[in-house]
């Protein structure tokens, strides 16, 4: 397989999958880009990264994962405050038909920008990714215990803040 | 509520598609990053030592050419004193033949024969003779 078959066999795989969980992360649809395409000049650059890897959709996330961290970081130290940024993010989630259904997606994008970004994470990772606590313990170098509570006191939050809500539309 | 229904209520929602527009931008992005890598020749050592003595190479510089001036110092002073101590060892019983010969020298100079003689011998002497007169008497 050439080197641009590798990209593009890879971006098909788990692009998908990676900006859904950058896009929640740093709740922003510009930076998520930048982070996908940093991620995808690191794989062009370095080819033999995913040799050796067992489970390739973990080891991206966790690629994905550390730069946001670093441009979080970065973004911190230029008084970028990612808790606003949260509050005004764009949508996570497919556009729905339903009125119902679209002013859960909202609050429920509301609810999700609250938590801070590592419970967001874990919560994205466990409801969307469908991954098990430990699978997103070496995704996210953690213990699956830290992971554990983590998604508990998420999706506890996110639960009483969409109480009301959920009960009118169920 | 049930946290089982909550959760599975989460679960099945849609997440957005990546933009279609990405795909070609990314892969391009990447495909010339690759292309205009200064060398394919593992490129991290380099940039590793280049990071390490980025914040400061005139202190690194200064660092390493005391260190060079040490080495030199110390190989250079190091050669005379082997050299100088390698023949005293051989020359150790002529040193103290020497020695005795001056302090003798010295002894008789000063005048005191006693130490200037060697040692006597020890020869026994007749005991007092003091009881013998009196058995005389």
């Amino acid at each position: 397989m050439s080197p641009s078959d590798f990209l593009a066999r890879v971006y098909d795989d788990h692009a998908h999958a990676l900006f859904g969980f950058l896009l929640n992360f740093t709740r922003d649809e510009t930076d998520t880009k930048d982070l996908l395409q940093e991620l995808f000049v690191k794989l062009a650059q370095q080819p033999g990264l995913l040799e050796a890897v067992r489970d390739e959709r973990a080891y991206l996330i966790r690629l994905a994962h550390n730069l946001a961290i670093d441009l979080m970081r970065r973004r911190a130290t230029r008084g970028k405050n990612y808790e606003q940024l949260a509050a005004e993010s764009a949508s996570i989630f497919a556009p729905a038909v339903e009125p119902d259904e679209q002013a859960f997606h909202q609050a429920l994008v509301a609810a999700l920008g609250e938590l801070p970004p590592e419970q967001r994470a874990v919560v994205h990772l466990k409801l969307w990714e469908g991954l098990t606590f430990e699978a997103i313990a070496e995704a996210l170098d953690l213990l699956p215990n830290t992971v554990a509570s983590r998604y508990r006191y998420g999706l506890d939050k996110m639960r009483d803040r969409l109480r009301l809500l959920y009960e009118e539309i169920k | 509520m049930n946290p089982d229904d909550f959760e599975k209520r989460l679960e099945h929602q849609r997440l957005r598609p990546i933009p279609g527009a990405w795909r070609g931008e990314i892969l391009d992005a990447a495909r010339r990053a690759r292309d205009h890598q200064p060398s394919t020749f593992n490129p991290q050592p380099a940039s590793w030592w280049r990071e390490l003595l980025w914040p400061c190479p005139q202190a690194w510089a200064g660092l390493a050419a005391v260190w060079v001036l040490i080495l030199a110092l110390n190989s250079v002073t190091r050669e005379p004193a082997r050299s100088a101590r390698s023949p005293n060892a051989p020359r150790a019983p002529e040193v103290l033949m020497a020695l005795r010969e001056h302090r003798r020298l010295l002894a008789e100079l000063i005048g005191s024969p006693t130490a200037a003689e060697q040692p006597k011998p020890f020869e026994p002497r007749p005991r007092s003779e003091r009881s013998q007169r009196i058995v005389a008497a």
